[in-house]
Order: structure tokens, then C-alpha cells, then sequence
């Protein structure tokens, strides 16, 4: 879909193309890499955006739930990339779409209208300035049915905040690389959806006997009930008592006001009921409500564990009410709570060290825990209001602003870090420092794992298990399936060939997709190398190796260069990429030429 | 003994795994949009989730308002006989929970028949919101509800074990004394 022009040019998928790519973030990355040299810039119209679920999405088996958005990321300039769960995957694959490749730009705002295979650009200049969720009421009503999904912006998205996500079911986002700012970018205000087709299955039986297994596999598990309950909440207590709860901007490890913010607090004071992605057995997801307080009537889907350290800990929030206010203001005005949480936390470390004063945050300085202060800052960045304006350019624009601000930033290419701490396990540096997006958990989450079992580890197995959840993570991701069940309750990934073969009726084994999954991971390099990208921005965030972790049980606990940079070289060699991290050139040939 | 199809809303997720498996039972094809349930979710004002699914009535407003008599009640179940459907769509619109579906491949309207006797959607909820049960149990909740209520009227600590512990009883026919 060109929207400069208002063309559409349906395409079907060679079978080449849907083998080698497989889906959602496959086909994204090699589309992306087909248009590279004909983009300006990632806010740029020649931009493109390709939204796409994979082939399981939609499909009768544990949380088929996940589309991915791909585009330049004008958070970080490089390859960028960011899933949400939900619905909408499931609605465009029965509309009959694989994925939407979206360039140019509409010249009103506009949303698209994609009912059962017709595709239409709708003006939509009265939802200019609308929240997300808001505006998503608005198009239900216009439609007249409430059951089409809606993948919609917020102001911020509209205002180019470069870390804007995308929003549907009111509360699943595709969060991180600034998606939504590239949809405003567009006048995209949103993808609205409505699909009634089959999906093809080439053995439905053999699916279902797969997924039965696998249901009761899953619902056997020790912990499926208290994760139905809590979630990914359940998961502060742990993170906090392992000493790795981002705390005060990263610098302590532990928080005081932990059991203030946790899983039992939301299950008992606020939580009204829970919510899940599509056929997910999970429902991770916990609707809260504030029933007293400043913030009474608030009502959220969330917060998960992300939200809750980043708006929580990490700013010194022990109220748990502010930081369900947090999370709604988020969502309607579609920023990633984990970047906007960060750079917060760098403010109110500076205003709190004298690096800032005041007069730097437009008169209202910041300290740790002040909700109030932190969620006007929130809604300024958002509106691009006085010093949000340069917040809104993200980790770079700050620091280009107060130079003095860079140790304080924790971001790795452009992106603020995720919501655990890297210092106390050097796998989790890596992970950090190697993404193909930036600081962001989504590629590789060794921490537990390291902790759990690491003590004996080398560099050997810390490079190997980096490179593998690198590997098996974005494959969820190309397949459009949550990787929860497998990461949270240990459902074992040898299933996913099962079902992949079930479905598309090409037989597969687990290491067939790992290899394609692998070959993607060095797609997004070739990528990001072509942007600029070498051994000098595969650090771990500055902090990780400056400030020792204050307190805890990791306290003193800080990443030694040295030992970085031996790892860094053995995952080089181990990826065959050589020492600057640039990818041999014979890599490249498998993924020229036009392919479907 | 006769059972029901019983929905417990505030239990649902919303993930329409029973939708996926109604789908896949009857029609042999994965599509939500051709299962005879429903998941409807509102949020936020009012926040709910609920599966739509029909309630076999004794007295089916569906079969009081079809112009061919096609629809019978037979054996605990209402059925659409194909035959004499014409496929108008009155039930659809008759039936007060919205549980007669439409769908543009199939050629005459579709309703839940309780898998003879085996609800798919039963077995594959996670959150155990859809319950097939002996009819005597439907209301059994609320009843119970509305006795504790009453119940909490009193309450007497004791030690059992060396642990503190409450028992909650009422004192039925004495008033309440005076403060």
C-alpha cells in the first residue's frame, strides 16, 4: 500500500519467499532490506512499514497471538522491530493477509480500512490529538462493529515521540523501536480490520491432537494457576530478591518499597479480572482498578513486570495506584512505558544529583517517587510540552541537549534498557549490548537463567546461550506465537516444528527453523552495518561498567571491559562474524534478489 | 439427569480458545467466525468479558419467531432443521443473547448443539468460565452467596493448633443487641 498515491497492489507470497522468510519478522526484515537504499530516513515517507503475523497466527494451538511491526527505527536509525499479541494478527490473516508493506505518506490523516480483502484509505482528521484508546472508540462506532480490531496510534505516535508504540485491544502494544512514530510519520492513524475467512490448516487433525497435548501439558505445569493469577507481576518478587530489580535509574539493585509494588499487592488490592492474548491459556494480563485514592477510578490492562519496574523501582514509586496511572496515561497517549520510565529516571537522577536543575524541567524539579511530577512529565513528553519536546527525541536527542546526561542514560544504539539489570550477569550485558534493536530483553533474557545455573559458567556457555535465546526468541516471533508459554513455563519448543508442519504441511524440524531464525539474526546485522553499525555500539549501557550496583546482594557488583570485550570477541567468532562485528560478505548473497 | 450450559463472566479471559475448538468441531475448519460461541469483551466502561453462547431455553423466542417452524427443541436441545430453514435470519435477530450466528460461507444460520452431549468449548477453557452441569446447580453460586452474606453477620475467634482462627456464623431469630 502506497499511501502518497493510495495504491494497493495485493501480491501473493511465492512459496521461496514464505520457506526461506517464514513470517512476521522474517518477512519484515528481508522486505525492509529489499527497500534500504530507496529510504531517506526513518520518519521519512520512503520509509516503510511492514506489519505482519506469521503462519501459525490464528491457528488452534497455546497463544497463536503475535504480529510484528518492522520498519527503520527512528528511535535508533538501524533495523527496528517490536510485536504486540491480541487479535489483530488473527483478524488481518482472516481478512486474507500475510502482511501489509505500507510506504509514502497520506496527505490528511487517515486511517486504513482493510474489510475481508477490500482495502480502503479513510480521512480521519477528527481524531487528530486522540488518545489511542480513544480514538479506537471513535472508529467502532464509525464502522458500526464493535468486533473489527483496531492497531491505532496515540498524540504521541501523531507528535513523532521517537519511542511511540502502536496499540490494540486497548492494552497489547507493539512497544518498543518507535513504531507509532513511524505511523504518524505516515498520517496512519490506524489499521482497522475486520476478516471472516478460513485459515489454512493442511492437517487440522493433527493439529488438534498437537494442541490438546500441549494444553494439558501446559495446564499441568506447578505454576499455571499462580501465573493465571499474577502473571508477569509474579515476577518483581523474584527479580528483587535475586538483586537485579532496576531501582533509582539503575543504580541500586534492590528496592525497599518491592512488596508494596508486587504480584500479591495487585492480586489482592486491585486486580478486577484477567485478561489473555488470543487462544492463549495464560491471560497473563491483569485488569486493574484504584479504588481509593488520587487516583480512584483508574482502570488499566496491566501493568505487567516492565511497567511496574520502570514506573515503580526504577523512579522510586512504592504507590502502586500511581503507577496503574502511569500505565493507562501510557497507553492512551501511545508511549513504551520501558523508554519513557528510563529517560525519566535519568531526569530524576539528575535533578536529584544537581546535574539539572529546575529551570532544565521548565521550574518543577523531579525527586525519586514524585508520581505526580513524573506523570505531568509524562504527559508533556507525550504533547511535546516544554523540556518533553526534547525528551520526546529520546536517549539521543538528551544527550546531544545536556552532554552531561550520557552516564545516566542506559541505552545501547539509541534504546533505553529494559526493565532487569545487566551488572550481575555478563551474559545479560551481552544480550544487552548484541540486540539487533537496541538494550532491549526481547532478543536474548539469560538473566534467570544465569542465575540460576551460571555459577560455573565460562565464557564458552554465556556467549552460547546468548546466541541461542537470540536465535529461538525472534523465531517465535517469525512464527507469530508468544514465547511466554516457553520462556515462563517451560513448554518445550520442540513442539513449534509440530505445529508449523501441521499447518503449512511442510515437514520441519526444530533446527530447520533455527537456521532460518539465525539467518534473520544476521539479515538485521547486514542491516544495521549498512547504517553504520560495528563492534563500537555492541556495548552494554556505559553504567553496566561504571557505577557498581549500590546495594543488595549483588552490591559493588559492576561489568569489567576487559572480560566484555573477551566475551564480545568469542560471540563474534561463534556468529562468524569477524572482530568489528561485520558479517562476511558471501552472508549477504542468500538474501539478494527479489524473492516472491 | 439434564444439564446446562452455564457462563461464569468474571472467570473469562477473553482468549476464544472456545472458539477455535466450537469452529474446528463442527465446521472442520480453524475460524472463529464460524463457532457457534462467542467471547464479547467491553473495556473500560463497564470492563467485561463473557462468552455468548445459547441457553437451550424451555421456551425458545427463536422457535416462537421462525415463519417455517423449523426450529424444534428436542432432548434438551434446540435445533435448526435444515430442511425447512430459509435461512431469513429472524432467530438471529429473536434470540435475546445474540446466540444465532451468520457466517457468508454457510448457507443457513448456526447455533450451539452441546456436542451431543460433550461441549468443546467445556474442555478447552483454561479459566474454567464455561461449565455444562446438572440444571440443579445453576444459581447454586448466588444461592450460596447470598447465605454467607447473611452469615457474616457474627463472628467468634478461637485457637485451634496454637493458630488464631475464625469461624463466622449467625444467630438466626435473636436481635441484634443493643450498642
Amino acid at each position: 500500500m502506497d499511501l502518497t498515491s493510495g495504491q494497493v497492489k495485493p501480491q501473493p507470497i511465492g512459496d521461496d519467499f514464505a520457506l526461506q522468510y517464514v513470517g512476521g519478522r522474517g518477512f519484515g526484515a528481508k522486505l525492509l532490506y529489499d527497500h534500504l537504499e530507496r529510504i531517506k530516513g526513518p520518519l521519512d515517507p520512503s520509509n516503510v512499514i511492514i506489519i505482519a503475523p506469521g503462519p501459525l497466527t490464528g491457528c488452534f494451538l497455546p497463544a497463536s497471538t503475535k504480529t510484528s511491526f518492522v520498519s527503520l527505527s527512528p528511535q535508533t536509525g538501524i533495523y527496528g522491530d517490536s510485536s504486540m499479541g491480541g487479535n489483530w494478527g488473527v483478524e488481518l490473516r482472516q481478512a486474507g493477509y500475510d502482511g501489509l508493506v505500507i510506504t509514502g505518506r497520506a496527505k490528511e490523516l487517515s486511517y486504513l480500512w482493510i474489510d475481508d480483502g477490500d482495502v480502503r484509505l479513510v480521512p480521519a482528521g477528527r481524531l487528530a490529538g486522540r488518545g489511542a484508546l480513544e480514538a479506537a472508540g471513535m472508529i467502532k462506532g464509525e464502522v458500526g462493529d464493535d468486533d473489527v480490531k483496531i492497531a491505532v496510534i496515540g498524540p504521541a505516535g501523531e507528535n513523532l515521540v521517537r519511542f511511540a508504540c502502536v496499540n490494540c485491544d486497548w492494552s497489547r502494544n507493539a512497544g518498543r523501536t518507535g513504531m507509532g512514530a513511524v505511523m504518524g510519520s505516515k498520517n496512519l492513524k490506524a489499521v482497522v480490520v475486520r476478516g471472516s475467512r478460513d485459515l489454512p490448516v493442511a492437517d487440522l487433525d493433527r493439529l488438534r491432537r498437537a494442541t490438546e497435548a500441549s494444553l494439558a501439558e501446559l495446564q499441568s505445569h506447578h505454576l499455571f494457576k499462580f501465573w493465571q493469577e499474577q502473571g508477569l507481576m509474579s515476577v518483581i518478587d523474584y527479580v528483587n530478591s535475586a538483586g537485579v530489580l532496576p531501582t533509582r535509574n539503575f543504580r541500586d539493585g534492590v528496592f525497599e518499597g518491592a512488596e508494596r509494588i508486587n504480584g500479591f499487592v495487585m492480586e489482592q488490592h486491585y486486580k478486577i479480572g484477567d485478561a489473555g492474548c488470543f487462544a492463549c491459556p495464560m491471560c497473563c494480563s491483569n485488569i486493574c482498578l484504584v479504588k481509593d485514592g488520587p487516583y480512584r477510578g483508574t482502570v488499566t490492562e496491566g501493568p505487567e513486570y516492565e511497567t511496574a519496574c520502570m514506573f515503580g523501582s526504577n523512579l522510586g514509586v512504592d504507590d502502586y495506584s500511581a503507577i496503574v496511572r502511569a500505565n493507562q496515561l501510557c497507553d492512551e497517549l501511545g508511549v513504551d512505558t520501558i523508554s519513557t520510565g528510563s529517560l525519566v529516571g535519568a531526569f530524576i537522577e539528575a535533578c536529584e544529583s544537581g546535574l539539572l536543575t529546575a529551570a532544565d524541567l521548565d521550574g518543577r524539579a523531579l525527586s525519586w517517587g514524585d508520581h505526580v511530577g513524573i506523570l505531568a512529565l509524562v504527559q508533556k513528553i507525550a504533547l511535546r510540552e516544554g523540556v518533553g519536546d526534547v525528551i520526546a527525541g529520546g536517549a539521543r536527542a538528551v544527550i546531544e541537549r545536556w552532554p552531561q546526561m550520557e552516564p545516566l542514560i542506559l541505552q545501547v544504539k539509541g534504546m533505553e534498557q529494559s526493565a532487569y539489570d545487566g551488572r550481575a550477569t555478563l551474559s545479560m550485558a551481552l544480550a544487552y549490548g548484541t540486540c539487533d534493536v537496541g538494550a532491549s530483553h526481547n532478543r536474548a533474557w539469560t538473566v534467570a537463567k544465569e542465575l540460576e545455573l551460571g555459577a560455573t559458567w565460562g565464557l564458552e556457555e554465556k556467549a552460547d546461550i546468548v546466541i541461542y535465546h537470540q536465535t529461538v526468541r525472534p523465531l517465535f516471533d517469525m512464527l507469530g506465537v508468544c514465547r511466554l508459554p516457553w520462556i515462563e513455563l517451560g513448554f518445550d519448543e520442540n513442539h513449534y516444528p509440530e505445529f508449523y508442519s501441521a499447518i503449512t504441511g511442510v515437514e520441519s524440524t526444530l533446527d530447520e527453523l533455527l537456521a532460518k531464525s539465525r539467518a534473520i539474526y544476521d539479515l538485521t546485522r547486514i542491516i544495521n552495518c549498512s547504517k553504520g553499525v560495528s563492534r563500537k555500539d555492541d556495548y552494554a549501557p556505559r553504567r553496566l561498567f561504571e557505577l557498581p550496583i549500590q546495594s543488595g546482594p549483588w552490591a559493588g557488583k559492576k561489568i569489567d571491559r576487559a572480560e566484555y570485550d573477551a566475551l564480545l570477541d568469542l560471540y563474534y567468532d561463534k556468529r562468524g562474524w569477524d572482530r568489528d562485528g561485520i558479517p562476511p560478505a558471501e552472508v549477504e548473497g542468500q538474501f539478494r534478489g527479489r524473492v516472491g | 439427569m439434564a444439564k446446562r450450559l452455564t457462563v461464569v463472566p468474571e472467570r473469562c479471559s477473553g482468549c476464544r480458545l472456545c472458539e477455535l475448538a466450537c469452529a474446528i468441531h463442527h465446521h472442520g475448519v480453524n475460524n472463529p467466525k464460524k463457532s457457534a460461541i462467542r467471547v464479547m469483551v467491553a473495556f473500560p466502561h463497564p470492563v467485561i468479558r463473557m462468552p455468548i453462547v445459547c441457553r437451550q431455553c424451555g421456551q425458545p423466542k427463536c422457535r416462537e419467531n421462525c415463519p417455517t417452524n423449523a426450529i424444534a427443541r428436542d432432548n434438551g436441545v434446540v435445533r435448526i432443521d435444515a430442511e425447512s430453514c430459509i435461512a431469513c435470519g429472524q432467530c438471529v435477530i429473536t434470540c435475546p443473547f445474540g446466540a444465532i450466528f451468520l457466517h457468508d460461507d454457510l448457507e443457513l444460520p448456526f447455533k450451539c448443539d452441546l456436542c451431543g452431549g460433550d461441549p468443546q468449548c467445556v474442555k478447552v477453557c483454561p479459566k474454567q468460565a464455561i461449565l455444562y452441569q446438572p440444571e440443579h446447580i445453576a444459581g447454586q453460586a448466588h444461592r450460596m452467596s447470598s447465605m454467607l452474606r447473611y452469615a457474616h453477620m457474627k463472628e467468634v475467634t478461637y485457637v485451634e493448633e496454637g493458630e488464631q482462627k475464625k469461624l463466622r456464623y449467625a444467630e438466626i431469630g435473636k436481635p441484634e443487641p443493643k450498642a
